[in-house]
């Protein structure tokens, strides 16, 4: 072990954080569970390398002295793809990084369809944060192999240390949608940088989501306290490159989080309270303050938080958001309806938005403009079971039955998908990835 | 800052294992361009004409791309100018060629650092360390500065003060170690380029006050955490701090300065433990073990709390469930000697010999391990 300051074992998280997991090291357990299931080359025909180097030598000279009696003399035979194959699983599997990486090069290069190949050149790459290189090799496999896999996942997390987030983003994508993907410490590190790139995107509640299940699932690291810090300050930033002067935020918002998703509100209030009192005046505290007030089932002090946080953010949609809904529970239909007007003419490209305003205005017996919004927030977020749930209402209060019973069967499906990832027993098997929309 | 100073010595470095170029390989065209290029490169770095030599070296990479010598140059001249990324890139593909180079190790982890990748430059800066930097005193004193602000950073705020602590008995400039130990000593997980504009006072005044001690300027450290605690009292590790130091000379005030953290900071586990462990110290073992046993809520697996929870069992006579304690503490820190003679004792005491025995072979054999270290 080379960093005598880690102590793994005060922290299961700390494979988070270490460089076991984020540098060289996990990739080392990574690459067995990417390429496991893909037939691993044989060594039972293994050749020593220097053995081989010896009697090659021998078989050199010999054929030196014939080509000088034979002008004819043919080229030296090459050695066969299957030799090179079995040398480069040999150093491989024997840390020898550089002349596997060779080896593997030579055989794809004499065979570029040798899917395997590629895998294992991108991967002993990877091993060695050679990125650039690793990329290109996982990208000439999934080129062969193209259906959703680990290959996918470690391109995309090439892609990501290349600084190329969209497409790290959509490779990421892509490794979710399929069924293999590949072990623990795979899927750890890939959601990880998943969300991360949400964060960035802007997609702050699918980061935390996805982040929070990291949390209960490997406990706490500084890595992951500052993504969750960074997505539950909005801040659509990574850890690399926001200023240096929101670290202090950042870090006691992500702790008031993390804690938070533990259920562990007496330390998510110590680090909340400490938050308030050096950044209260600054926006999007107080709008984290209300969420954490939801997740204790404190709608009314929620409220409080959210309004203070319009007095400081007067544009802030999300706060507007939640101000309604809590409006809608609490039958304050007036304010919900202008709070959510407000947030569609803000935002009116947020699902969200849609489907608070259309819940406000059934609220409000406006049940024809309740569907109406509704309407356009399911065209905005198909996916959105709630949204399917509360259109079912609308239409079957509008006498429209067929319609409702359509949308009341696509509310009971999503939920049992929803319900069905996010059981213990499938989770094991296939983690959930996705936050619900 | 150290880093110029630093760049221009460890750019002046040859890698240890730096090669001449090889003419075996490619072809004569190949070789004679190869050479001209890297003479080219050479002659630019030596006068100073670093885009012409980064160039030169981007084109004889092209034509022998693993070429030791130039992968070295190439990335320091890339962190030179500030081409972080690009330097990492390189770095990595030098070090593919010689993984044995601390200096490669090292200056990876500084262009990581400088790229914001703390945790890999955390990781690469200490196999620089463990590998050695030869006698550059000044890459040294640079890569155990970073080493300690990013332990802080990642919240290993002790380790962090070993490392600070290594630099200034090692003649470091303290005027530059004042944030650093500040930042550690408050247990606030910045770097002092991150200290938000209103803290600085406070975490240079923490800083001044624990190199005075750790200078054993006693006085004058006394004299600092009474100004520190009078102009912040409400702030989260300014009791801590002085608590902690109380403990040794005046355990009263100690104990009513980890009383008030507690007080301001509830989850304060480091104030817990000590408080704890003084507790048992003075005998009063009840106390000691219910605000163990408290901490441990808070913390399960910390593995002081459970060493503080053993050694207060123990005292009051359950020798079971105190070596259960102490066992779950080694489990977690099988190198920390202090847990270890609890154990000796312990288990001398329980009769258990054979283990008894296995505890003090531990300990010996860290002891050496730490002398050869040394």
């Amino acid at each position: 072990m080379l960093l005598p300051y880690v102590k793994h074992s005060e922290h299961p998280s700390a494979r988070l954080l270490c460089s076991d997991c984020f540098g060289r090291g996990w990739a080392l357990r990574a690459k067995a569970h990417v390429v496991a299931g893909y037939k691993n080359s044989s060594n039972t025909h293994f050749i020593d390398a220097q053995c081989y180097i010896a009697v090659m030598y021998r078989v050199f000279s010999l054929l030196a002295l014939v080509s000088m009696a034979s002008p004819a003399f043919p080229a030296p035979p090459q050695k066969s793809f299957d030799e090179v194959v079995k040398q480069a699983t040999s150093a491989r599997n024997e840390d020898r990084a550089n002349e596997a990486i060779g080896l593997y090069r030579e055989a794809v290069k004499m065979r570029p369809s040798w899917d395997e190949g590629w895998l294992w050149l991108g991967t002993v790459l990877y091993d060695q944060d050679r990125f650039p290189e690793a990329q290109d090799s996982f990208a000439h496999f999934v080129a062969i192999k193209p259906q959703p896999g680990p290959a996918w996942a470690m391109k995309g997390l090439c892609e990501f240390e290349m600084h190329d987030y969209p497409q790290a983003r959509t490779d990421l994508q892509t490794w979710g949608r399929g069924d293999i993907r590949g072990g623990g410490d795979l899927t750890e590190v890939a959601a990880f940088h998943w969300a991360m790139l949400l964060t960035r995107q802007g997609e702050f509640v699918r980061a935390l989501y996805m982040l929070a299940d990291r949390a209960r699932h490997d406990g706490e690291s500084p890595p992951l306290i500052e993504a969750m810090g960074l997505a539950s300050l909005r801040m659509p930033n990574l850890p690399e490159d926001y200023p240096a002067e929101f670290r202090e935020r950042v870090w006691l918002a992500g702790k008031s989080a993390f804690y938070a998703s533990m259920h562990d509100y007496a330390r998510s209030e110590e680090y909340s309270q400490r938050l308030l009192s050096k950044y209260g005046q600054q926006p999007e505290v107080h709008y984290l303050e209300g969420t954490h007030r939801l997740f204790e089932l404190k709608p009314a002090d929620a409220a409080q938080e959210f309004r203070k946080e319009l007095q400081i953010s007067p544009q802030h949609s999300p706060a507007m958001l939640e101000l309604a809904r809590i409006d809608i529970d609490t039958g304050d239909q007036a304010e919900a309806l202008s709070l959510a007007r407000h947030a569609t003419e803000i935002d009116p490209a947020n699902p969200d938005a849609h489907h608070i305003l259309g819940r406000a205005l059934l609220a409000a017996g406006q049940t024809k403009e309740g569907s109406q919004e509704l309407e356009a927030a399911e065209r905005l977020a198909p996916n959105n079971a709630a949204i399917h749930f509360h259109l079912a209402t609308a239409y079957k209060e509008l006498g429209r039955k067929q319609d409702a019973d359509r949308e009341m069967s696509t509310y009971v499906s999503l939920k049992e998908k929803s319900q069905d990832l996010d059981s213990g027993e499938r989770r094991d098997a296939k983690p959930s990835l996705e936050a619900p929309e | 800052m150290l880093v110029p100073a630093v760049l221009a010595l460890s750019i002046s470095l040859p890698p240890q294992s730096a090669s001449q170029p090889s003419r075996s390989a490619g072809t004569a065209d190949h070789s004679v361009a190869f050479d001209e290029l890297a003479q080219t490169a050479k002659r630019a770095r030596e006068e100073i004409h670093d885009d012409d030599a980064i160039e030169a070296y981007r084109q004889a990479l092209l034509l022998k791309p693993e070429w030791d010598e130039g992968l070295w140059y190439l990335g320091t001249l890339q962190y030179k100018k500030e081409n972080y990324f690009e330097a990492c890139t390189i770095l990595r593909r030098f070090l593919a060629q010689d993984p044995g180079s601390g200096s490669g190790w090292a200056m990876l982890g500084l262009s990581e650092f400088e790229s914001h990748d703390y945790l890999r430059a955390q990781d690469h800066l200490q196999r620089g360390m463990t590998l050695g930097l030869a006698d550059n005193q000044k890459l040294i004193a640079r890569v155990r500065y970073v080493i300690a602000i990013l332990l802080t950073r990642s919240e290993q705020f002790d380790e962090s003060m070993d490392v600070l602590f290594t630099l200034m008995t090692n003649g470091a400039d303290t005027s530059s170690l004042v944030e650093p130990f500040g930042l550690a000593a408050l247990r606030l997980p910045f770097l002092p380029s991150e200290i938000p504009p209103g803290r600085r006072e406070m975490i240079r005044m923490a800083g001044t006050a624990t190199i005075a001690l750790e200078g054993r300027r006693n006085e004058d450290a006394e004299k600092l955490f009474s100004e520190l605690e009078a102009k912040y009292p409400d702030q989260p590790g300014v009791h801590f701090l002085i608590g902690a130091y109380f403990l040794s000379a005046h355990p009263d005030e100690g104990i009513k300065e980890l009383k008030q953290e507690i007080e301001i900071s509830p989850a304060h586990v480091p104030a817990r433990i000590r408080l704890a462990e003084e507790y048992i110290k003075q005998q009063n073992l009840d106390q000691g073990i219910s605000l163990a046993q408290e901490t441990l809520k808070l913390a399960p697996e910390a593995p002081l709390a459970h060493m503080v929870l053993g050694e207060g069992l123990i005292a009051k006579g359950d020798s079971a469930g105190g070596i259960r304690e102490l066992e779950t503490a080694r489990d977690s820190l099988p190198d920390q000697t202090e847990i270890l003679w609890d154990l000796f004792r312990a288990y001398s005491a329980a009769g258990r010999k054979e283990d008894a025995s296995r505890a003090k072979d531990e300990i010996e054999r860290l002891g050496k391990q730490e002398d050869s270290a040394h």
